[in-house]
């Protein structure tokens, strides 16, 4: 049966529960101002991953420029906060939310007129152009290279640990949200027509859905939320460098979908946990980890279609098929 | 008369080094319907190779354009068995072709951050192959360098035109290309033909990233521009067109240089990208691409 957030059995719900719930306690226990820095970075790489997923993964739209929305976001909330300090904060982060929201559309409209491959080519050269505009930091509104100035954030006034725990929990609020929020859509009207625009545009369009209107809204949405973590990296960091958008980030991004699994709620989770983690322990060879990601992104894409959560898939309908097996001849049907 | 000049000159030795890159890739998508996202590192390669044949070892221009050439061309085989060679049976799923993208985008990664940890992030001067500059007209002059580079890129691209159209493996190239099966009923070796294609097209880029690297320097990252406009081009040319690729290189070329001398090199690329906008508004396979199959 599938519900609200598709089918979730009462098993799921109870471990989504506890998970929600050791997570929200985690920072009460745990203080290291070092890796809870790393951890509030990784949660806001989630939210990016999380809103590039979207995209494509569940709309099956090969948009390489989101990190560039992803900038756009950062750039847009900052100028307003910097320039416009009557603005509260976490508005302005909205507000880079929205324009990343409507750059998004507007990058959708000529990007899904091409098909396949193209798409890809042009949202990633349109990535590259934005970088290379933002580090030649026109009028001083990137500033350039040397990144962002520094902004108020949203909790200028809190000592290092209740500031790292404020945005841990805020950070933690905008996933466990938008992880609801993507569960939900995969399984409404919009999720499905994305879903199906991708595995079979013709026959979804001859049944009447226009698939590029559920393309657009969902260009939209998934640019919403990477400017949202745009806004919040700027706050927390405060900085923004031209590098956050530049090869490096993006094909560790891409890894992570890739490695958890790309269309999938909890493949993004996954991805980020994991090469957070390694990328985190492999800090002291800088030259390495790189070199590692590359390596793993290939073996993966080459044998692990599907990535983690298409792997457990596997595995779980296989466990299954073997104990249905073992059913069957325990138990010969009747008749 | 002198900005024309200039603009008209420049043009042409841009155009000339963006066709060798793009054609590669073309190349490479006609015939494996792959984006090779490693055309760019071996831009890079050739420029490391350019320099420890020409700086540190000394020996002369030809030998080193040679051994860029044999280097990339081995490099590419070994990127095409790594990368592409496992994925061959997933051919006819949708998503070949963001996964062979993502495949080789791995690969450049790879070397990419290889480069950087043997070379460090520093910037090698490549010496020119040819020094002296050319006068052409009231102050406008040319290096023989930039010259070179545009003669050897349309030899080369000629010599890839005469390969294609004249020889047995051309010949198998063009029918892998139009009809993978019907090319393997023929008994084409297809599993050979691969990666000789992207060995060759990987050695195209590599000679071309000796000539980059004298321009501008060989560093890890010194196969990113290259990539973008490779790209650039051959999304504008339409992909698998190689005419249309060779028409969109110096359309490229041109604008790129029209901006330098016009308005200013901070805008050629947004320029460049809202010409692209346009254009695929208008013909989203490019200038010469068509939504049939891959043909060359």
């Amino acid at each position: 049966m599938t519900g609200t957030f598709g089918a979730v059995t009462p098993g799921r719900w109870a471990m989504i529960a506890v998970a929600v719930a050791l997570a929200a306690v985690f920072p009460l226990v745990y203080h290291d101002p070092y890796y809870m820095t790393i951890i509030v970075t990784g949660e806001i790489v989630l939210i990016l991953n999380i809103s590039w997923n979207f995209v494509l993964g569940m709309a099956g739209v090969w948009n390489f420029g989101q990190l560039a929305i992803y900038a756009l976001g950062a750039y847009s909330s900052g100028w307003l906060m910097l320039h416009h300090s009557g603005v509260p904060v976490p508005l302005a982060i909205l507000f880079g939310g929205l324009f990343s929201g409507v750059v998004s559309v507007l990058l959708a409209f000529p990007t899904l007129r091409l098909f396949g491959i193209y798409t890809s080519l042009l949202t990633f050269s349109f990535a590259q152009v934005i970088q290379y505009v933002a580090v030649n930091n026109p009028h001083g509104l990137t500033g350039g290279s040397f990144g962002f100035p520094e902004v108020p954030g949203l909790f200028p006034d809190l000592g290092q640990t209740a500031y790292l725990r404020a945005y841990y929990w805020v950070c933690a609020g905008v996933i466990i949200a938008s992880c609801f929020a993507v569960a939900w859509l995969r399984q409404s009207h919009l999720g499905i027509a994305l879903r199906s625009v991708r595995d079979a545009p013709a026959y979804t369009a001859a049944r009447g859905v226009n698939p590029r209107a559920a393309r657009v809204a969902a260009f939209g949405l998934s640019g919403f939320l990477a400017g949202i973590a745009g806004g919040l990296y700027l706050s927390f960091e405060q900085s923004f460098t031209t590098s956050q958008m530049g090869l490096t980030p993006m094909s560790l991004d891409v890894t992570m979908l890739v490695i958890g699994g790309l269309g999938t709620v909890s493949g993004p989770l996954i991805g980020t946990a994991l090469l957070t983690v390694i990328q985190t322990k492999l800090i002291n060879y800088p030259g390495w980890q790189l070199t590692v990601l590359g390596a793993t992104l290939l073996v993966i894409v080459v044998f692990v279609p599907g990535g983690i959560v298409g792997l457990f898939g596997r595995i779980d309908r296989r466990v299954r098929g073997w104990v249905a097996e073992d059913a069957d001849e325990a138990e010969p049907a009747p008749g | 008369m002198t900005d024309a000049v200039a603009i008209l000159a420049n043009g042409v030795v841009y155009g000339s080094i963006y066709g060798l890159v793009a054609i590669g890739m073309t190349l490479i998508y006609g015939t494996l319907r792959i984006l090779d996202m490693s055309q760019g590192s071996m831009v890079m390669v050739g420029g490391y190779v350019g320099w420890w044949a020409l700086a540190t070892h000394g020996v002369n221009a030809v030998l080193a354009l040679v051994a860029a050439f044999v280097f990339t061309f081995a490099l590419g085989t070994a990127t095409e068995l790594v990368s592409v060679q496992p994925l061959i049976a997933r051919r006819n799923e949708v998503d070949f072709e963001l996964v062979t993208f993502i495949t080789t985008f791995a690969v450049a990664i790879f070397l990419t951050n290889v480069a950087l940890q043997h070379f460090g992030p520093f910037q090698q001067n490549v010496p020119t192959i040819v020094s002296g500059n050319l006068k052409l007209y009231h102050g406008v002059s040319i290096s023989y360098h930039e010259l070179t580079m545009a003669v050897i890129s349309v030899v080369l691209m000629i010599g890839l035109g005469l390969f294609l159209a004249r020889t047995r493996w051309g010949l198998a190239v063009r029918a892998v290309a139009q009809d993978l099966d019907a090319a393997r009923s023929l008994a084409v070796p297809v599993t050979r033909l691969y990666p000789l294609t992207m060995g060759l097209a990987s050695a195209l880029a590599g000679v071309g990233g000796v000539f980059l690297g004298a321009l501008y320097f060989a560093s890890p990252t010194a196969g990113d521009l290259p990539l973008l406009f490779a790209l650039i081009v051959v999304v504008l040319g339409g992909l698998g067109s190689l005419t249309g690729t060779l028409y969109a290189a110096y359309l490229v070329g041109m604008t790129q240089s029209f901006c330098e001398v016009e308005i200013g090199t901070t805008w050629t690329l947004p320029i460049l990208y809202g010409a692209i906008l346009a254009i695929l508004v208008f013909r989203p396979y490019g200038l010469k691409g068509s939504p049939s199959e891959a043909r060359l």
